[in-house]
């Protein structure tokens, strides 16, 4: 029994002051039903992921309300920012139940206008434990530069080692619409941009976006366009920075449940979606992945293996450090461009004979996984 | 509760790790049941307090005013856990460190601060 993903919905992302994160939910949830071709009576569950700026206490009810929709099952999930997948995988566990025919899976969030820049950061300092780090005065930014800081002196690198990395998320959103940063950089421009968490500057940063994300997740195709999700995999290893694995971060784990589900290994995968909160998370999971050896994926990106005629085309739309990040809807936004590229439907951003494409997201640092297979339909 | 009885979070000037009764492992951060062997009984010890740094940022933005720059570290201590700490002096990763509850800059509250550990 397999599921399909039958409808996408991606809003532009960026600075856009005047919608609320129900109007960016909505805007995208309409977009997905429109693409998957269905009106909102044929629905049968509803799941929402979490805004921060909201803060609703039932958000999949909400967003139900406001689209016309009256679900069987309803329900809001989080898990940072592994949430958008793992609401994926929870929309192909109903389908597969039979619970529902098609399901609707929504984020969005006015994280850019809707709040000042400390009330989000100082929202995303709960990352760390209550009692024995958030009193030190650490942010997400600093939980994830002692990640830095131990890979660069851990595999004997430089502080321009991960540098790379912005440049060919930024190299991908040039030439794609909607996303939040669109002018080149370069690698010195990335060394040259202020501090915020030693190593980490500026440009190893994602940006806080305004927008919104939605998908259809269905027991059957509804067009030559839906795509088969084929494999779904889960790893929870640690909530804190301070039990967390380098070597084990449960990346590997989630990936080889996906893939193992879908009977593929990596080589079967020609596009991916990796999480990229900072330069230093999707260097360390494409590195416990294995698509580049320890301390390489810097140097990899240098060498073009990233770009969309690489041996691993990898965020083709910029992923979160240039699309943007817009709260839970961030995560998805690597799913809707890896289903983008399966359906062909890139442009001159396509990726050549892409059949099978691997997305991964992670919540906290590094503490949640959730890594989705999804495969042209005709394969199945 | 996720303090542990008798630490630093509770106004005491140490770090306490918990060890596992029946396998021996131990922890940092407070739980009620070894990840290892899914025991109950475990105790509290003090640990030496030296380890190895591991990781070290620098912060230049924080939420409260007047909160940044800040360093932070990583320590794994000698029996194992890894301790989150704030930074005192001089630290690199792959310095031997040893600890120290200070008070933090603004306030009374003892932190775990890490420093450079003269080799002798
Ligand atoms: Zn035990």
């Amino acid at each position: 029994m397999t599921a399909f993903l039958t409808g996408v919905g991606l809003t532009p992302f960026g600075r856009q002051p005047g919608r609320d994160s129900l109007d960016w939910q909505c805007t995208a949830a309409g977009m997905a039903l429109d693409d998957a071709g269905l009106g909102p009576d044929r629905v049968g569950a509803v799941i929402a992921g979490y805004s921060t700026v909201a803060n609703h206490l039932m958000p999949a009810n909400l967003a139900a309300e406001r689209l016309g929709i009256r679900p069987d099952v309803a329900f809001g999930m989080s898990v940072g920012g592994a949430t958008g997948l793992a609401m994926v995988a929870q929309a192909v566990a109903l389908v597969r139940s039979a619970a529902a025919e098609h399901v609707l899976v929504v984020a969005g969030e006015n994280r850019a206008s809707g709040q000042a820049r400390t009330t989000s950061t100082t929202v995303l300092a709960q990352v760390g434990h209550a009692a024995y780090e958030v009193p030190l005065g650490g942010n997400v930014p600093a939980y994830y530069a002692l990640l830095a800081s131990r890979y660069l002196w851990s595999h004997g690198l430089d502080d321009g080692a991960l540098a790379a990395l912005p440049v060919q998320m930024r190299e991908h959103a040039v030439g794609t619409a909607g996303a939040h940063f669109r002018e080149p950089i370069t690698v010195a421009d990335v060394l040259a941009s202020r501090p915020v968490a030693e190593p980490l500057r500026l440009l190893d940063c994602c940006p806080v976006s305004d927008g919104g994300a939605a998908f259809v997740i269905s027991r059957a195709p509804v067009s030559e366009r839906s795509l088969q999700i084929a494999g779904v995999g889960q790893a929870h290893r640690h909530q804190h920075l301070s039990e967390l694995d380098p070597d084990d971060t449960g990346a590997s784990r989630a990936a080889g449940i996906a893939l193992g589900e879908a009977g593929m290994d990596l080589g079967g995968v020609h596009v991916w979606g990796i999480y990229d909160s900072f330069s230093i998370t999707v260097a360390m999971i494409v590195e416990e992945l294995g698509l580049a050896p320890p301390g390489c994926a810097g140097a990899y990106a240098q060498a073009g293996a990233f770009q969309a005629d690489g041996r691993y085309p990898l965020n083709t739309h910029g992923g979160l450090l240039s699309y943007g990040h817009s709260g839970v809807a961030g995560g998805m936004a690597h799913l809707a461009e890896v289903a983008g590229q399966l359906r062909g439907e890139r442009g001159v951003a396509q990726v050549r004979n892409c059949e099978a494409g691997y997305v991964h997201a992670d919540g906290g640092v590094l503490s949640a996984h959730v890594g989705v297979v999804l495969r042209k339909a005709s394969r199945s | 509760m996720s303090r542990t009885q008798g630490d630093w979070t509770q106004g005491c000037a140490r770090l306490l790790i918990a060890v596992c009764a029946d396998c021996g492992n131990n922890w940092y951060l407070p739980k009620d049941r070894c990840p290892r062997c899914g025991s109950a009984r475990q105790s509290s010890v003090q640990p030496s307090g030296e380890g190895r740094c591991v990781a070290v940022t620098l912060l230049h933005v924080t939420g409260e005013p007047g909160g940044a720059p800040l360093s932070l570290a990583l320590v794994r201590l000698d029996e194992g856990p890894v301790v989150m700490g704030r930074v005192d002096g001089d630290l690199a990763p792959g310095d031997p460190a040893r600890v120290h509850l200070l008070p933090s800059g603004t306030g009374t509250t003892l932190l775990p601060s890490f420093s450079r550990k003269a080799v002798t």
